[in-house]
């Protein structure tokens, strides 16, 4: 449990839980229940794991609320003073109601965000069905690191989906239809509407104060389009209408954005102007008086309609940039764009002017696209004892201390040696030597240990053996008199090589072949 | 009689291949590096007599001739590899000039086939130049084999470009004297330059494991051996080392060596299984310091969340 530093909202005495008497208290962010005289809670439920709530019906002797957990299990509470039972029930009935779809939509929150992930990502999806479905790892375990972002209360739509803006000739598509006996139909769908309160605030404002208090739905959206405020010409301001509020609102936010002006230091809206050339093709003339009061009912009422356009237009574009907000802080919005905004601050300082000028002429100028790339950053090594790696995997042995003296010596002995080296190719080794090398790499022998142990004269059948050994002999007699040609230094000797030891070879090189392919068939 | 019949196969085989193969221009290269350190050779002249330098380049020798035997078109290299540098021993700089005396005595006297007499005189000449020409300090006194086998490839690569139809190129490294641990970067270089212009490198040590050479082997897909026995140096290189690629998989060798391939930790160079690797300069420690020493980044630990004990007050309703 954490320590109660939380703000205590109600306490009601005298509930029993359980049969037990105690005390529940609702705080902010949870509902807690403690048995008489104990300090200690026994029951605790954040509002966040409450699905609802359910009441005793109001015949019965026992006042009781209930609550019931997401996970299905029930908590009942037993309102048992006599006199307050009720009254006790229905304000932590009251109080619960309220803030239960705060936490709600939170639990919800998480829920929607983990389905929509899941959904979105089919590897996840997967993943999760492997792991969490097969209960390898548990489900909190799973999402620990996914919602990393969901705990703040962001009531932010994702970011990687764009908001729809608003058409802007919403109002324009509610096209009425005539009904029949002079009346008119307008289609009405959430979308219209939904725009309608994005655009005009203020007619937000009045639906959520009169409905569904004073009003039906249907009667304020009849009120609506009766009133004049709906239609072009704005003349009347003076009737009863709930919308006459609206129009004077819009029109002290037309005012406040024509004062605030554009804040784009390169756009210089002043000083544009028509400059006509006058009737009279600039002669100079007394020009008509265009003071207000001689204004035509025509020209009013072209003022009105033009005044309407640009109002809307704003309204639309404020609309669309500005993001969506919870309901209840509307009165904290600041968004400068707004034509309802109550504060439009006309003063800003002379320097945060020419910053602004600044950025934005840079802005204007330079593509990020061409500029150079910026190369990473990139940290230097810095290497102390790098003769470390050159070291080879050779431990560090004692090496065989040889004196100076015994290096001479070897030196010189070696000099004496090969300075009186003749090769000695016939004597290179004694045969007793050899056969014991050869007994060694024989299988079975010193340095064969691991390999095949059987030698292959044990592995060829006698006939084979005594059949190649026949063909050496006779190759080997051949090689023998080819030898014995050279040096070639008569003409006799060059004959026969050129002529028929040539044919001699070839005729035994034929017969080993037809030897090799016999036995070859054989065996397979 | 055992081996016998798998020598003889072989070497039939080897004929018949190659009498068969006078039309085909298949160029095989074989470049043979000799570790001449003459501090390890001159004490090992000390401690076994019978088996020195001579006889090990004697046992080169017989395995260059033969290799060169096999096939006309192969093609052999020897460098002999000293404490300072390392030295062409055949093709050398003076084949044209110098040595032609010796050539024609030994040419005419038994009838060899020219080209292995040459190799074998100039091999012979060189050798007796490269202790004298180069002098050993008191600091450097391992042998530098990464240098060798770079002028190795070096030398596989010139010949690549002369002889486009080469085939197969083994880079045979015969090694007496101890890994040196300063080598390594650039013998670690050398042996991924050879791996991907697929060199075999093959290695025959005579003394102590190398580690760095099992490396090699086991990278490039060549053949470790560590010799028991040195006098029978010959018998071995001819055995398992002269087949080539292709038909090393139609024989019995010796099998593979387990290769350590721990790294060695920075602090201590012990070899360690398990370590901590900085993540910015990927420098390997045993224990976990709070800055690495190399780059001195300063790494942070998470600690256990602290828990806050919860208080309760209790507000007692009015």
């Amino acid at each position: 449990m954490a320590s109660l530093s939380e703000e205590v909202l109600l306490v009601v005495k005298k509930v029993r839980q359980r049969k037990q008497d105690g005390t529940l208290y609702l705080m902010a962010e949870r509902i807690a229940w403690g048995p008489e005289g104990k300090d200690r809670f026994t029951v605790s439920h954040p509002y966040s794991d409450i699905r609802c709530q359910k009441i005793s019906p109001d015949g019965k002797a026992k006042v009781q609320l209930q609550l019931v957990l997401h996970t299905g299990e029930s908590t009942t509470f037993h309102f048992a003073n006599e006199s307050t039972a009720l009254k006790d029930r229905e304000a932590a009935k009251e109080l619960l109601q309220q803030l239960l779809p705060k936490f709600k939509k939170k639990a919800n929150k998480e829920l929607e965000e983990k389905n929509r992930m899941l959904q979105e990502d089919p590897v996840l999806f997967q993943l999760y069905k492997d792991l969490v479905v097969s209960q390898v790892i548990s489900a909190e375990e799973f999402w620990a690191n996914r919602l990393g972002g969901l705990n703040n209360s962001e009531p932010a739509p994702c970011s990687n989906k764009q908001e729809v803006g608003i058409s802007g000739a919403f109002l324009a598509d509610i096209r009425p239809q005539t009904d029949g006996c002079n009346g008119l139909r307008y289609n009405l769908t959430t979308d219209i509407i939904e725009s309608i309160f994005r655009t005009y605030p203020a007619v937000k404002q009045k639906y959520s104060e009169n409905v569904p208090h004073s009003l039906t739905e249907k009667e304020f959206w009849t009120r609506f389009f009766q009133s004049h405020y709906f239609h072009r010409d704005r003349i009347n301001t003076g009737t009863q209408d709930i919308f006459s509020e609206c129009a004077k609102q819009d029109e002290k936010g037309l005012m406040s954005l024509v004062n605030k002006g554009v804040k784009n230091p390169l756009v210089d809206l002043l000083s544009l102007e028509d400059k006509t050339l006058d009737e009279g093709y600039g002669i100079k003339q007394a020009l008509p008086s265009t003071s207000n009061t001689n204004k035509t009912v025509k020209e009013s009422s072209n003022a009105a309609i033009i005044k309407r356009f640009n109002h809307h237009s704003a309204m639309v574009l404020a609309a669309g940039s500005r993001k969506n907000e919870v309901p209840a802080d509307q009165a904290s919005e600041t968004s400068s764009t707004d034509g309802n905004s109550r504060d439009s601050d006309f003063f800003q300082p002379p320097v945060k002017k020419v910053c602004v000028f600044t950025v934005k002429l840079q802005e204007a100028i330079e593509y990020e696209d061409l500029q150079r790339e910026s190369k990473q950053k990139t940290v230097a090594l810095n290497l102390k004892k790098s003769d470390r790696y050159a070291h080879g995997p050779v431990p560090l042995q004692s090496q065989k201390y040889t004196t100076s003296q015994d290096i001479i010596n070897a030196v010189n002995c070696i000099q004496h040696e090969m300075a009186h080296y003749k090769p000695n190719l016939t004597q290179v080794m004694s045969s007793t030597a050899a056969s014991s090398a050869i007994a060694a790499l024989s299988p079975g022998g010193v340095l064969m240990q691991g390999g095949a142990q059987q030698a292959i004269n044990q592995m060829v059948p006698s006939d084979i053996q005594g059949e190649l050994k026949h063909l050496y002999v006779a190759a080997g007699e051949l090689l023998r008199h080819f030898w014995s040609c050279f040096p070639v230094n008569t003409s006799f000797l060059e004959d026969k090589l050129t002529g028929h030891l040539e044919e001699m070879l070839q005729t035994a090189y034929s017969k080993f072949h037809i030897w090799q392919t016999r036995r070859m068939m054989r065996k397979t | 009689m055992s081996w016998f019949s798998h020598y003889f196969c072989f070497l039939f085989f080897l004929l018949l291949t190659s009498i068969a193969c006078f039309a085909e221009d298949e160029v095989n290269l074989l470049v043979i590096v000799v570790d001449v350190n003459p501090i390890w050779w001159g004490q090992q002249a000390q401690r076994e007599p019978e088996f020195t330098l001579s006889k090990c380049l004697d046992g080169v020798m017989v395995m260059g001739n033969s290799h060169m035997a096999l096939t006309r078109t192969n093609k052999l290299a020897v460098i002999a590899s000293h404490c300072q540098d390392s030295h062409f021993l055949y093709p050398s700089k003076s084949l044209g000039g110098g040595g032609g005396a010796a050539e024609d005595t030994s040419s005419s006297r038994d009838g060899k086939y020219e080209l292995l007499a040459v190799a074998n005189s100039a091999i012979a000449e060189e050798i007796r130049n490269v202790p004298s020409k180069t002098e050993v300090r008191g600091n450097s006194t391992d042998t530098l084999l990464a240098g060798s086998l770079a002028k190795a490839l070096c030398c596989i690569l010139t010949i690549y470009s002369v002889y486009p139809e080469l085939i197969s190129c083994l880079g045979q490294v015969i090694k007496a004297a101890e890994d040196c641990a300063l080598q390594y970067m650039n013998f670690m270089n050398v042996i991924f330059a050879a791996q991907k212009q697929n060199i075999l490198i093959d290695a025959c040590v005579l003394d102590s494991d190398s580690g760095l050479l099992q490396q090699a082997c086991d990278i490039t897909g060549g053949l470790y051996l560590k010799i028991p026995q040195k006098l029978a140096l010959a018998q071995y290189l001819l055995w398992v080392f002269l087949p080539d690629s292709e038909q090393r998989s139609q024989l019995v060798l010796p099998p593979p060596a387990h290769v350590d391939y721990r790294a060695a930790c920075f602090c201590h160079r012990n070899l360690i299984e398990i370590g901590y690797v900085c993540s910015v300069c990927l420098s390997i420690f045993c224990n976990f310091s709070p800055i690495c020493t190399t780059c001195e980044t300063a790494f942070k630990i998470q600690l256990p969340q602290m828990v806050k004990p919860k208080k309760k007050k209790l507000k007692m309703p009015a």
